[in-house]
């Protein structure tokens, strides 16, 4: 509505959310551009998955802007909101990856908006989708196994090949709900690092959240801090030191 | 000391916990009287029935090898019977378990129909199926796999709904949110986790119908048990000693074949 020309990729303005009456989130604002890196922080129940699915409508928000490209996807009626949905890849804690398909297969899950219904029935992919598909996964480290079946994955591989799925589905915003919080530390870095590299190489924009404050560093651009769904803290990185820190996680300083 | 003192109970509660336990098993005990005498169980019966049957078996011996062919004939019937009503089922089945599935159904409101349908038809048993369909379309193997077919379909659909709704939703939610189709995430992200359960599903009924038409054959739907049937009609027992071993066999052999292929599947 605000008509204002930025050159902001994601905008968010004003999201509220209620669950039977209770607020889970309290309009949330704040506006990312492309390439940046941004790690949503706070205590659980704070709102950071109900941030999450309202800004893909996996949940409805009760108010709110949602602007993708200056779109705001909250306007659209349901039936077009798919083709918005493949612009944003969505990384889970749990990985979420088809089991029993191989990890290329599992990338290509990520063309199954592009491909035609036929092709995907009788599994025979366009050449380009599958060069694509293990380029995606070469990105990401795992063409070595390409043919491995997902569960046969260790878990950091397992995310590894769901952001290389993102990646096939070539979204300009990726949204990851805790996607290490299943990991250990290693594998956790690895993950982190990759999601950073990629959103530095293509310009994507990067909303993670986390529960481990110390994978901020040499991770993200920019903090925000959720507290009982209220944005409370949204500061550089460098900003973000040792007072904030406990401040976000105080439980006293609730009202 | 404590501890007696602590699970000492008031008397009035003792009692009265003994009464309603005295009171359970009095009803156990009128149910199982009230049971047998509604079965006419009459241990006079069996012990004048005992010796008689003993008679047969020994004129069972040796068993007959006549016919042999016959039989064997009958058996391949009876396979069939259950191969093919088996797959009607399937082919009936996918659908209405798609319909009946709580994580796939497109109209949710057709649902609890769907389900209603598919239990009439399981509760109904084959056999009963099957005496109707020999009215209908004659004598004969047909019948049989129309009745097996309609009875397996209630009960392979709502195997397979329940083994649909037991998938876990983060795949199939991770899929649609790429903005792919319904038909798409179901072809690509549900059907290759579901599909070691669902041929699972398929042997079992496969096995179990194989059991359940040697049978078919006494309301005159054909396969090994019309075989069974005339023999015992005529009394002939050295034959019915051969069907039995046949029938054996068969079952042994298939159950075996379907417990290995299922424990492949995984």
């Amino acid at each position: 509505m605000s008509g204002a020309v930025t050159d902001d990729l994601l905008g968010v303005c004003g999201l509220t959310h209620a669950y039977r009456g209770r607020p889970a989130l309290e309009g949330v604002s704040f506006a990312v551009r492309p390439g940046e890196v941004v790690a949503v922080l706070g205590a659980s129940g704070a709102g950071k998955s109900t941030l999450f699915r309202c800004i893909t409508r996996l949940i409805e928000p009760d108010g709110g802007e949602v602007r993708l490209h200056g779109t705001d996807l909250l306007r659209l009626p349901r039936r077009s909101l798919g083709g918005a949905r493949a612009e944003i890849g969505l990384i889970f804690q749990q990985f979420n990856l088809v089991r029993r398909l191989s990890a290329r297969d599992n990338v290509l899950a990520g063309r199954l908006a592009e491909v035609p219904t036929w092709r995907v029935l009788a599994r025979r992919f366009d050449p380009a989708d599958e060069q694509l598909a293990l380029a995606c996964l070469d990105r990401v480290g795992l063409l070595a196994q390409a043919d491995q079946r997902a569960d046969r994955l260790s878990g950091g591989q397992q995310q590894r090949v769901a952001i290389a799925r993102v990646l096939a589905q070539q979204s300009c915003v990726i949204l990851a709900d805790e996607p290490v919080a299943s990991l250990d530390p290693a594998a956790a870095r690895q993950v982190l690092d990759i999601l950073r590299d990629i959103a530095r190489e293509q310009g994507i924009v990067v909303l993670c959240s986390l529960h481990q404050v110390d994978l901020v560093d040499g991770f993200a651009d920019r903090v925000l801090g959720l507290m009982g769904g209220a944005l409370v803290l949204d500061v550089p990185v460098g900003a973000f030191d040792a007072a904030a820190r406990t401040a976000l996680y105080e439980p006293a300083s609730k009202p | 000391m404590t501890s007696p003192a602590a699970t000492r109970v008031p008397p009035a509660r003792v009692s009265r916990q003994r009464v309603g336990r005295a009171g359970i098993l009095v009803l156990v005990v009128v149910a199982y009287l009230v049971a047998a005498r509604l079965a006419e169980v009459d241990l006079a019966a069996l012990a004048a029935g005992v010796p008689r049957m003993a008679e047969w078996a020994a004129k069972a011996w040796p068993p007959s090898t006549q016919g042999l062919d016959t039989l064997l004939l009958r058996a391949a019937e009876t396979v069939s019977m259950a191969l093919l009503g088996t797959t009607l089922a399937l082919v009936l089945a996918v659908p209405t378990a798609v319909l009946a599935a709580r994580n796939l159904t497109p109209e949710p409101w057709l649902r609890m129909p769907v389900r209603w349908l598919l239990n009439v038809f399981r509760g109904t048993d084959a056999f009963v199926f099957a005496i109707l369909f020999v009215a209908a379309v004659g004598l004969g193997p047909f019948a049989g796999v129309l009745g097996v077919g309609l009875h397996t379909w209630g009960s392979m659909a709502k195997l397979f709904a329940e083994a649909i709704e037991g998938l876990p939703a983060g795949p199939l939610e991770a899929v649609a949110t790429t903005g792919a189709s319904r038909l798409k995430v179901v072809s690509f992200a549900l059907l290759p986790d579901a599909l070691p359960g669902l041929t699972s599903v398929v042997l079992y009924f496969l096995e179990f119908n194989i059991r359940a038409s040697t049978v078919l054959g006494i309301v005159g739907a054909g396969g090994i048990g019309q075989e069974l049937k005339s023999s015992m009609d005529l009394l002939n027992f050295p034959r019915l000693f051969t069907i039995l071993v046949v029938i054996l066999a068969l079952v042994t052999v298939v159950d075996q074949l379907s417990s290995r292929v299922r424990a492949r599947l995984g």
